[in-house]
């Protein structure tokens, strides 16, 4: 990152490449939006090189990293908050994609792979219905592993408050996945 | 309550941030309750599903675009936004004007009375509506009898009451009001109560 700090467009490069997977990932999870999320992780990007001299060589760059992207994430969201109660397309387009799903051929896979699909939507669905102020956190620490006290640093607050959300989100997605896990629970 | 307390404990089990003495005391409260068992089970269930999703792949071209854009972003003036401080001068003007007003709005009603006729007159004149009747004839005719003087060359008559030219205003003539008491089917024009006309200047 220090070589990102003088310019060097190669270091930046490298940064970019190293990371993208992560940043990616935690946007697409937060949003369950696979397009918004490269744009997003894109301007993450430019927003670390925009910001390169900035980032403070003692502190960890992931901490940094993360930090930018959860913001750009938690702006999305709210901003699609807004946009929904004006005009409901969100929930038209997530019609639309059940609508689709259930319509999909189960003949063009085999119905092992379309079950797990339908799994893994659901649960992008269950995640993206929990609150984002508790989402986030479940994100950073389910997903990306991140330790409590990062994920402190990463959302500015707390590790008790930190520790309370991820529990509360817990509890909120198994409430959510219920009828998933009895299914799954009992073959 | 020992129900609770194992719940309380699932975060920490998960996280295996719980010492043996909690673990066995769990493990214990689990043979013996097996709601709690199945809560458990399930919260480790949903827990597993979501570490199981599959990692988003970024998009291949994700590193020529970031790079493109940071250079796009680099060449351009500081396209980060600078923190807009436009509000301030308008919100320090508008405060200065204010603070004007406020000192010398007192000298202005110092000043008033030493403005002559015009600023006597002005004080002098009825804030309000003046209600008129007829049972002082005199005085319904008062205005309009002040207005005629003005246009003989009374002095005081001619100076305008106020900044507004009222030598076109309309004088509103209430119509009698009529009250009526009783039901209305025995109502009978004598049994009326005639009310008084009124007339309102401006």
């Amino acid at each position: 990152m220090a070589r990102v700090a003088v310019d060097d467009e190669r270091a930046f490069t490298e940064v970019v490449r190293r990371f993208q997977g992560r940043v990616t990932n935690l946007i697409s999870r937060v949003l369950n939006d696979r397009e918004c999320a490269d744009d997003l992780a894109q301007e993450v990007f430019v927003r670390v090189f925009v910001h390169r001299r900035n980032y403070r060589q003692g502190s960890k760059f992931s901490t940094w990293l993360f930090t930018i992207a959860a913001n750009l994430a938690k702006n999305e969201i709210r901003r699609r908050v807004r946009r929904r109660n004006w005009f409901s397309l969100d929930a038209l387009q997530e019609l639309l994609h059940d609508s689709v799903a259930q319509l999909a051929d189960p003949t063009e896979g085999s119905e092992a792979t379309l079950e797990r699909e339908q799994l893994r939507e659901a649960i992008g669905r269950a995640i993206a219905t929990v609150p984002e102020k508790y989402r986030m956190a479940l994100v950073l620490r389910d997903i990306e592993g991140l330790p409590y006290e990062e994920i402190a640093q990463v959302l500015g607050i707390p590790g008790g408050t930190v520790r309370s959300r991820i529990n509360r989100a817990r509890g909120m997605l198994k409430r959510k996945l219920q009828p998933l896990l009895r299914k799954t629970g009992n073959p | 309550m020992s129900c609770g307390h194992a719940r309380r404990l699932f975060g920490a089990c998960w996280d295996d941030e719980i010492t043996q003495a909690e673990r066995e005391w769990l493990e214990t409260h689990f043979a013996a309750c097996p709601k709690c068992r199945t809560e458990y089970d399930q919260y480790s269930r949903a827990l597993e599903l979501l570490a199981s999703l599959p990692r988003v792949e970024p998009a291949p071209d994700l590193v020529e675009r970031a790079l493109a854009r940071s250079r796009r972003v680099a060449s351009a003036p500081d396209r980060v936004a600078a923190p807009r401080l436009a509000w301030v001068p308008v919100t320090a003007a508008a405060a200065l004007a204010a603070l004007a007003f406020g000192m010398i709005s007192p000298w202005i009603a110092q000043r008033a009375p030493a403005l002559g006729p015009v600023a006597r007159v002005e004080s002098q004149a009825p804030a309000q509506p003046v209600l008129r009747t007829p049972a002082s004839p005199e005085r319904v005719s008062a205005p309009v009898a002040k207005r005629g003087d003005a246009r003989t060359g009374d002095p005081l008559a001619a100076v305008s009451d106020s900044l507004f030219d009222h030598s076109a205003d309309v004088e509103f003539i209430l119509d009698p009001m009529t009250l009526q008491r009783g039901r209305p089917a025995t109502l009978r024009p004598a049994t009326a109560v005639q009310g008084q006309q009124a007339t309102i200047t401006f």
